[in-house]
């Protein structure tokens, strides 16, 4: 993840306000905070970024935003042709398909949540924190107002007699409570989430809208049953690319706890968008694996 | 931890004061589940009975300026008011039982179609007082509130803590409307829009700091399991009611000593 190095100074002033105040926030449910006293991790405040994009010509591919296909030029990154197998050639016939992705999409996507993201660990490094855990983020429209907002929320928190992070840029995790135990427990330290997204678009070809729209197409008769694979490539390599980045995030480090959500909203006549977003945890080992004792059977009163 | 205060309240209706003089005789009612109600026994307190508040409020209208973000005060107020005044009637019910604090409270807006601008503003939850006999009353002598669960009541007491109130910060926000030139001049670019951020951001900081406000005052330590909601209730997507919420808690013991963590095969389905 990339954090600003320096703060940007655009806090609001309530926030300051806030940490300057006497008690702590903690956005933590009770056993999570319970957990984290155990850990030796002392609460210091909720704390939060922000940042409201407008977004729009999503999926459009203007050319001003790198391109209209690959006959146009000006694609960057992943692209795939697929032609028609029939021979057919008329303006009703998708002779022609392509997947490529949408890079003015994902730069849009990383925009918004790195300035999110660093906002919250500014916030956290001027509570005078070490660390965020139980981040939480989302990307939301706001209201019916055509813009995006990126979310993220964390609980920012001090180890107990611990030092500062180096350069005083707190730690993330998404984690909190007994998962973040159990992860230290196995000599794991987080270091920070990780995360990354990729967008496709599928321009259908024939093959691709015939089995998409089935027996109610203009082609008629029953579908067969076969593998859409323009739309498979289409995920398997959104899948592939956000994978990637987020290795490239990792240095020597491990990723745990991924965790790959995909989106695939249809454009009719077979044509989609496929957005993959993969988050995950950034941890560092730094000590050997402490064997947990054999489980004990229980009743939970939850 | 204070004496319980002598006056009584004043404004309860004559139902919630004959039900709350039958439960006086032992008869307890509660929304708590087995489970809650074993373990809010387990540390020591008792449910005595269930209570609530409610508010019809006229939230009123406030002119707005169509390009400007802002705080619209007056709406802030009247949500904030509303919701005291459940609070408030709540604790009483709960004062009148002699309890300790009042768990699992929930806060909840309800709008009916006779009530055009009015809503009605509702706080209920577990009245529960101390079985040791011990005032765990907050500094203002009033029950301590809660939305912990029976299960969050538990934890917290084991990591030395307790509550003293549920606190709320509210702010009332109307984001400003993108001019046509602003509009133009970005379009086909996604970028960051600053006004917007920065308003977004300022609207919850003033919220979650109204909140830590309500928690200094009840001299806690710290607030656990704040949640920040966003509604638009019936204004209109360009005005946002900013709601933090969360428990005040309080130190009662310097050392405690957590149990180590150990592994649990569940024997539940």
């Amino acid at each position: 993840m990339v954090v600003p190095d320096e703060a940007t100074g655009d806090l609001p002033e309530a926030a300051a306000r806030r940490f300057a105040s006497g008690a702590f926030t903690s956005g933590l449910t009770v056993p999570d905070f319970a957990a984290c006293l155990q850990l030796g991790l002392e609460p210091v405040g909720f704390t939060q970024g922000y940042s409201v994009m407008r977004w729009q010509w999503y999926g459009m591919s203007p050319m001003g935003m790198g391109g209209f296909g690959a006959q146009w030029g000006g694609i960057r990154g992943y692209s795939d042709t697929w032609s028609c197998p029939h021979g057919m050639v008329s303006a009703e016939h998708r002779s022609w398909g392509q997947n490529y992705e949408q890079a003015w999409v994902e730069d849009a996507w990383t925009t918004g949540f790195t300035t999110a993201y660093g906002r919250m660990v500014e916030e956290a490094a001027s509570g005078g924190a070490h660390g965020v855990v139980g981040v939480v983020d989302t990307c939301q429209p706001l209201s019916d107002m055509g813009v995006l907002e990126f979310r993220v929320q964390g609980t920012a928190v001090r180890v107990t007699d611990g030092t500062p992070p180096a350069a005083g840029r707190p730690w993330t995790t998404y984690l909190a409570g007994q998962r973040l135990t159990k992860l230290i427990e196995a000599g794991y330290a987080p270091v920070s989430i990780a995360a990354a997204t990729s967008s496709v678009r599928v321009w259908a070809n024939c093959v691709t809208q015939y089995l998409t729209e089935g027996s109610n197409s203009m082609y008629g008769g029953t579908t067969p049953g076969a593998e859409i694979t323009q739309t498979v490539t289409a995920q398997m390599a959104a899948r592939q690319i956000a994978t990637q980045r987020v290795r490239s995030q990792l240095g020597h480090d491990s990723l745990h706890g991924a965790a790959l959500t995909t989106t695939q909203r249809e454009l009719g006549e077979g044509d989609a968008e496929i957005e993959c977003i993969l988050r995950g945890n950034r941890v560092r080992r730094f000590k050997d694996f402490d064997p947990m004792p054999g489980p004990r059977p229980t009743v939970r009163l939850l | 931890m204070t004496d319980t205060p002598n006056e009584l309240p004043q404004d309860l209706p004559e139902g919630a004061s004959k039900r709350l003089a039958e439960l006086e005789h032992g008869l307890f009612t509660s929304d708590l589940s087995v489970n809650e109600f074993l373990l809010i026994k387990e540390v020591g307190f008792h449910p005595v009975g269930f209570v609530m508040g409610s508010s019809i409020y006229h939230t009123g209208i406030q002119t707005r300026k169509w390009g400007q973000s802002q705080e619209l005060t007056k709406l802030t107020e009247a949500m904030y008011n509303a919701r005291e005044l459940a609070m408030t009637r709540m604790e009483e019910e709960a004062l009148e039982l002699g309890a300790d604090g009042v768990v699992g409270v929930r806060l909840d807006v309800n709008y009916y179609e006779w009530g055009k601008d009015a809503a009605e503003f509702i706080a209920v939850g577990t009245a529960v007082k101390a079985e040791s006999g011990v005032s765990h009353r907050n500094r203002l002598g009033k029950p301590f509130t809660s939305d912990l669960s029976g299960q969050d009541f538990w934890t917290l007491m084991q990591t030395g803590h307790i509550p003293q109130g549920l606190v709320m910060g509210t702010c009332v926000y109307h984001i400003a409307h993108r001019g046509l030139g602003a509009t133009l001049g970005s379009t086909g670019q996604n970028v960051e829009l600053p006004n917007f951020t920065q308003a977004l951001y300022e609207a919850r900081e003033l919220a979650m700091t109204r909140m830590q406000d309500e928690a200094n005052e009840l001299g806690a330590s710290g607030i656990v399991g704040v949640r920040l909601e966003e509604k638009s209730h019936q204004w209109g997507s360009h005005t946002i009611e900013f709601l933090s919420l969360g428990t005040a808690v309080v130190k009662t013991a310097d050392e405690v000593t957590l149990p180590r963590p150990t592994t649990i095969i569940s024997l539940d389905n």
